[in-house]
């Protein structure tokens, strides 16, 4: 029987949530780093609540990039070891489809946990009602892309340093902390956030071909 | 009858090296070919580039006679299975067929029989629960799921007892007799009828 691109897609994403829940540390790990990373700044800044609701949306963001990233380079790594991947690019099925439902299931069990815990985080910070639907609108968006970054930082380090999809990727996530810094903040202060909100969803709509397209790529210069 | 896979010239170097020249040979319906050669001799290199993984052979490649239908046969008809076995640890056995890119439209019935007939009890273990030769098995049952016209296998008599090298070899000639043609890489020839390739001596 001849697949289609849907039983690929969704075998792939079956299969990886699968593995994912059965090492509980994949999800909790960015989960509980995350708060770590949150409560650290009451305690060695100020518990001062002013001065912390006009950190919040920044400190939040950083947090966010950070363990979003915790374990990006796994995301190919192990298929690249074991052999699965040679398996998908015999045949002869569109590749973006694998890279795709890798990002998509990274950013379930990373970028999902972070949203709830920034829930949390902003009870920490004081940060005002108001603002939770931007941040969590912009972190929906901010965190899918960069589960799609890290995938080609991934890609471009197989079989190298782990940190080195970090040291990738880091400096390109620049434009998506400020717009979502800045969504954040702008809801705190009561002004417009949509604009900013629009732009990381148009950031997102060229990622999701554009960079699965380029992380193919990445991949197939192991294969050479 | 066409061959299956018909191979003419095809040399490869790599790194500076030589690793084989000139190579010819054909792979027909039912008939096995074994590429013999110590560690570092490109066996798995040759296994590689005849599969379109990696690109830097010379020479031509011919499948069903038409160059044309390569990435079609590719698509429908082959079955690779490298050094690393691509066995999931957390999954379990059945799950590992089940999810595994070559088990499309493939009946429950028949990823219970598969694993049955290569000798695996607890079909609901976790691989990581198994030993090596048991998750060598594991991706031997894979072999069983469909009829796959040609099947390339990496050493597919490391790491296991008298017993599945017995069940590996039986295996073989049974899809032999359905058509099937085995492309298969070891460190000396082993008992599978095959004519054989000695990449030793070919450089």
């Amino acid at each position: 029987m001849k697949s289609n691109i849907y039983n690929w897609f969704f075998l792939i994403l079956r299969r990886d949530l699968l593995i994912a829940s059965r090492r509980s540390s994949t999800y909790i790990t960015p989960l509980i780093f995350f708060l770590i990373v949150i409560s650290f700044f009451p305690i060695a800044l100020s518990p001062d609540q002013e001065f912390l609701r006009s950190l919040a949306p920044g400190v939040i963001w950083i947090a966010a990039l950070l363990s979003s990233l915790l374990a990006i380079e796994t995301i190919f790594s192990e298929d690249f070891r074991d052999g699965t991947l040679d398996e998908f690019f015999i045949s002869n099925d569109p590749s973006f489809v694998l890279v795709f439902a890798k990002v998509l299931c990274h950013w379930l069990v990373t970028g999902f946990p972070i949203l709830i815990a920034s829930i949390i985080s902003s009870l920490i910070l004081y940060l005002p009602f108001n603002s939770l639907m931007p941040m969590i609108c912009s972190l929906i968006l901010g965190t899918f892309f960069m589960s799609l970054l890290g995938a080609i930082g991934a890609a471009l380090s197989l079989g190298k340093s782990a940190i080195l999809s970090a040291i990738i990727v880091l400096p390109f996530s620049i434009p998506t902390l400020l717009m979502g810094t800045a969504a954040v903040a702008s809801a705190i202060d009561y002004q417009d956030y949509s604009g900013f909100l629009l732009i990381m969803g148009a950031m997102l709509a060229i990622g999701i071909p554009g960079l699965c397209l380029l992380t193919v790529e990445a991949i197939l210069l192991n294969y050479e | 009858m066409l061959p299956k896979l018909k191979v003419s010239n095809l040399s490869c170097t790599r790194a500076g090296n030589l690793l084989f020249n000139n190579l010819n040979f054909e792979v027909n319906a039912g008939q096995n070919i074994e590429i013999i050669g110590s560690n570092g001799s490109g066996k798995t290199t040759l296994l590689r580039i005849l599969l379109g993984l990696i690109h830097i052979g010379k020479g031509d490649m011919e499948w069903l006679d038409n160059k044309d239908n390569y990435n079609q046969f590719r698509d429908m008809e082959c079955f690779y299975q490298g050094h690393s076995l691509g066995i999931k640890n957390l999954l379990s056995a059945e799950e590992n067929l089940r999810l595994s890119s070559f088990s499309f439209g493939v009946s429950e019935e028949k990823i219970h029989s598969s694993l049955d007939r290569v000798g695996i009890e607890r079909h609901s273990a976790l691989a990581s629960e198994l030993s090596v030769g048991q998750k060598k098995r594991i991706s031997i049952a894979r072999w069983l799921l469909k009829d796959f016209g040609i099947y390339f296998i990496d050493e597919p008599f490391s790491a296991l007892d008298d017993e599945a090298s017995n069940l590996i070899e039986e295996i073989i000639e049974e899809l032999n007799k359905k058509g099937a043609s085995f492309v298969i890489t070891g460190h000396r020839p082993s008992n599978v009828v095959s004519s054989q390739i000695n990449l030793d001596h070919e450089v």
